[in-house]
């Protein structure tokens, strides 16, 4: 029985080893086959330049990412108030209106001069200009105290983390 | 493209017409003190304001060239402590604590313990000056808040310390006192963006 199954399986041995003819053209036709299929080509062409472009900006990003996170477009509403009963007229000037008074006039009420102004974080130098003519400190503000100009002038400072 | 673009803004804000207030000669001057500022970039804006402030204070031109000279001086005292990244609100607020009395190694510090913006610390530190607070005491103060506290911490920090002060206290005394009642860090980790926008005195 052992015999038996020793030489059937030796047939098939030998049937496997057998070689295999194979056409000579079948290479070539296969790789011709391979070369006529369009899509990785494609696929790698437009991958290269969108994997090229995804870099600069991943790179653009990363390089960029201070001044994107500092310079954020948020502003706060801030409210300047000024009490001055006997004023004619009373101005908001400082760093963020180019210290040009005809660009923020206060309004008036029972002598309470107020404006609202946006401003964006950072620290800002300003002072209110009386009858276009006398410069005042906010009193309710920090004073600047580095004023160059000999004239009283405040500081607001807009933060943009949790201020 | 980069440089093309860059090349654009140097020619806008040399042909800045808000320069044009100024009288001839210190507009030349100021452009020139701009000109040099820009080349070793540091921020142009800054320098353009206390020009402009000065001559709407009706300041005399020499008066204007040397606070602009000082400020262009400072901007980059404090970039060097605090580093290129350091963006424009940063570093003036920073010449402010400069000019307070903070040293450079004390901005330096506060860069290396606190993540930017270092805009409201920075602030802080030159009101707290500014306030009568002994220069050394208020860069303590911050310096120890510094890597904990919110921005609005540090505000309020500096608003009890002004009242303290307003009711008598010496200076240095309400900031020591401030300090150590540990009541100006929140150990929490939400609140660290941005309130909702709504109207504030300074």
């Amino acid at each position: 029985m052992f015999e038996r199954e020793d030489e059937t399986v030796e047939r098939v041995i030998q049937q496997l080893r057998r070689p295999v003819a194979i056409d000579p053209g079948l290479d070539a036709r296969v790789m011709r086959e391979i070369a006529q299929v369009p899509f990785p080509k494609r696929r790698a062409r437009l991958l290269l330049p969108l994997l090229a472009v995804a870099a600069v900006l991943a790179t653009v990003l990363i390089v960029a990412r201070p001044w994107i996170w500092n310079s954020a477009s948020k502003t706060d509403a801030l409210q300047f108030v000024l009490v001055a009963p006997q004023a004619a007229s009373v101005a908001l000037v400082g760093d963020f209106n180019d210290w040009d008074p005809a660009r923020a006039p206060m309004q008036t009420a029972h002598g309470v001069w107020a404006t609202v102004v946006r401003l964006a974080p950072g620290r800002y130098r300003y002072a209110f200009l009386v009858n276009g003519v006398e410069w005042r400190a906010d009193p309710s503000a920090p004073a600047a105290k580095d004023d160059e100009f000999g004239t009283p002038s405040s500081v607001v400072t807009v933060g943009g983390r949790g201020s | 493209m980069i440089l093309a673009a860059l090349l654009l803004v140097t020619q806008v804000a040399t042909q800045d017409p808000r320069l044009e207030r100024l009288d001839p000669d210190t507009r030349a001057t100021v452009v020139a003190v701009l000109d040099s500022a820009r080349d070793v970039g540091l921020p142009v804006e800054p320098i353009i304001q206390r020009a402009l402030e000065g001559t709407t204070k009706g300041a005399s031109g020499a008066r204007i060239v040397a606070a602009v000279r000082r400020l262009a001086v400072d901007l980059g005292t404090t970039r060097g402590a605090l580093g290129t990244s350091a963006s424009a609100p940063e570093l003036e607020a920073a010449v402010a604590a400069l000019r307070a009395g903070a040293t450079p190694e004390v901005l330096a510090h506060l860069r290396d313990v606190r993540r930017p913006p270092l805009t409201i610390a920075l602030s802080v530190l030159a009101d707290l000056v500014a306030s009568g607070v002994p220069a050394d005491s208020a860069a303590a103060a911050v310096l120890a808040l510094a890597p904990k506290a919110r921005d609005a911490d540090l505000v309020e920090f500096r608003r009890a310390i002004e009242r303290d002060i307003a009711l008598g206290a010496p200076p240095g005394a309400a900031t020591s006192v401030r300090l150590n009642a540990g009541a100006f860090v929140n150990n929490s980790d939400v609140s660290h963006g941005n309130p909702p926008t709504r109207r504030s005195r300074p």
